[in-house]
């Protein structure tokens, strides 16, 4: 007792846009070899074929802009919290475990015990205002090198009612390159994606849409694992501060961003790209400074290739190697070179490197008196810590 | 669709069932056994009606385990490819949405969504005419026809009663077929609107 009807599609001349359960969507038929980028997040089993990401990519983008909206990755693990195994607590540490928030309503707490995964997470302090005013302008995605069911717990404590992320939460099992994170699994234009990521490696392909953040170390784990061999914020009984912190920089960098491709772009708005949006407002935060280094990097070192050359580029300032009258500050890591007494001469800034890099973080020039250079050799050489940041 | 068919299977049961009981023991086995299960041939078991025949038991070798053939009606529920069916609306998202209909989880695609429907998003997403006069969100009613079916058949393992399948709206469970619909069709859509009583 077979019931058999016509299907309405020809099954023959159906391009196939996607399937789900190894069914195309458009047509039904099985198809066996599974052609086309998984799109599990989505929905199980969902694989789209190019031509349709293509499609829903422009449709999402017009459906986004004219919501004035712009897409937001984040990564979870040092950008938006730090979670430790419970076993790499150190017993300073130990004072946290009844200190931790309810589970019940996580949407006022910070510390939580999740004892079934064995592990503690800690929210970044800003992270809930943060995420609220960020979701205004941007439709928001997580995208973490950590493996599925540690992204959804993590978005139950980020996002309770889902409201932020929805299924929007990209594991390393999504990913389609082992080590590496891509755009190709997220549903929107390039020119209109922002990423916050503490690893800059993890993204070589989408370099220009990144924002690097300073990497969040509340656990001594954290600390240990990046080869800091200082005490973390959870042993000195404190915490990153919450409105001088990084994502309150980076939420008005996130605001003035959306500002200028909304609002003060001349152009077509699917002509615009946020990438170069970005680009200048990084160049306008060390505009008008002229760097020299000094003690820096080794002699025959090509200059234009040290990162910190071209983080102080990026960021607006003109690079140089010989000093002369229009040099407005020497970047030295000690004080007893002929350039650094040069600039105490000439009564120039004279500033060690991290008033480079923390100015790439913040945004922001930072007041030049806060990173003095060392009158003697500092302990421990500033190019090995930042070789094992690399 | 809906079936009433004969199946067969083999009962085992253990001695100390033994006794005056023994017939009734053997259906109330049968019904946890059987009922909520799915094969791929017959589809969900839905409900048994009769029994028709219990037949002599065979006692095992090497073990006092005696098995019994027992012939039974039962309701069976499949899908099949061209069949048109009602479902409710569980989730509603921009690559379409999903609709389940007892143990059958259905999937239309937005290719297969009128033209005139639009996703909106938000805290109801739902796929709305350019005038407001349909939506579909979650738990409406629509009419759609089915044109891929899937089986992920599994006999149900004796042990893990708790993992049966129930009747189950929210569709929570892990379906057991699961097809690819169309609304696109003459008298296909929605024939129940939520918001309205």
């Amino acid at each position: 007792m077979l019931y058999c009807a016509e299907v309405s599609l020809g099954t023959d001349n159906c391009p196939h846009p996607g399937s789900l359960g190894g069914m195309c969507y458009r047509c039904g038929k099985r198809l066996e070899e599974e052609s086309g980028v998984t799109f599990s997040y989505i929905c199980k089993g969902l694989r789209l074929g190019n031509d349709e990401i293509d499609r829903l990519r422009n449709t999402d983008m017009k459906h986004l802009l004219r919501h004035r909206k712009l897409y937001l990755i984040l990564d979870l693990d040092h950008t938006l919290l730090n979670s430790t195994l419970l076993l790499h607590l150190t017993p300073e540490e130990d004072y946290l475990k009844s200190q931790a928030d309810s589970l019940q309503d996580v949407s006022k707490g910070s510390l939580f015990m999740l004892a079934f995964m064995n592990m503690m997470t800690k929210l970044r302090p800003f992270v809930h205002t943060f995420l609220k005013e960020a979701s205004e302008m941007f439709e928001m995605y997580i995208y973490t090198m950590g493996d599925r069911p540690y992204a959804l717990e993590m978005a139950k404590l980020l996002d309770p009612s889902r409201e932020y992320f929805n299924a929007r939460v990209i594991s390393r099992d999504d990913g389609t390159q082992r080590h590496q994170k891509g755009l190709d699994v997220v549903l929107g234009q390039e020119s209109a994606v922002l990423i916050l990521d503490d690893t800059e490696n993890a993204w070589t392909k989408h370099r220009d849409n990144l924002i690097l953040m300073e990497r969040y170390h509340f656990f001594a784990s954290s600390c240990r694992q990046f080869g800091y061999h200082c005490q973390s914020l959870s042993q000195l009984r404190s915490d990153e501060s919450e409105l001088e912190g990084a994502l309150a920089s980076v939420l008005k960098v996130l605001k003035r961003i959306h500002n200028i491709f909304f609002d003060e772009l001349a152009n077509d708005l699917a002509g615009r790209d946020v990438r170069q949006v970005l680009k200048m407002v990084r160049g306008e935060v060390l505009k008008g400074c002229k760097l020299v280094f000094s003690h820096v990097f080794p002699t025959k070192f090509p200059a234009d290739t040290h990162y910190l050359w071209k983080m102080a580029e990026q960021l607006g300032a003109t690079c140089s190697i010989e000093l002369d009258p229009s040099v407005t500050h020497v970047v030295s890591t000690d004080a007893r070179t002929e350039k650094s007494r040069w600039a105490a001469k000439e009564a120039k800034f004279l500033v060690d490197p991290r008033w480079i890099e923390t100015a790439n973080f913040l945004w922001q020039r930072q007041p030049e008196e806060n990173f003095p250079v060392q009158q003697t050799k500092p302990e421990e050489n500033f190019h090995a810590k930042q070789m094992k940041d690399q | 669709m809906f079936f009433h068919i004969v199946l067969e299977r083999n009962m085992q049961l253990h001695p100390r069932h033994f006794g005056r009981n023994l017939r009734e023991h053997i259906i109330s086995k049968l019904m946890k056994d059987v009922e909520g299960t799915c094969s791929g041939r017959h589809g969900f078991v839905v409900a048994i009606t009769s029994v028709e025949n219990i037949g002599k038991g065979l006692i095992r070798d090497g073990t006092g385990f005696v098995t019994f053939p027992v012939k039974y009606q039962c309701v069976v529920f499949r899908p099949f490819k061209g069949e048109i069916l009602e479902a409710v609306v569980s989730m509603v998202n921009k690559m379409g949405f999903f609709a389940e209909a007892g143990p059958v989880q259905i999937f239309v695609s937005n290719h297969l969504i009128p033209d005139d429907m639009e996703f909106q998003s938000g805290d109801m997403p739902n796929y709305t005419t350019s005038d407001g006069s349909v939506k579909i969100q979650k738990d409406s009613e629509v009419r759609l026809k089915i044109i891929g079916t899937r089986v992920d058949a599994t006999e149900i393992d004796k042990n893990i009663s708790q993992s049966r399948p129930k009747w189950d709206p929210a569709g929570s469970h892990p379906s057991r077929f699961f097809c690819i619909g169309t609304i696109k069709d003459d008298f296909l859509g929605v024939i129940n609107d939520p918001t309205t009583i």
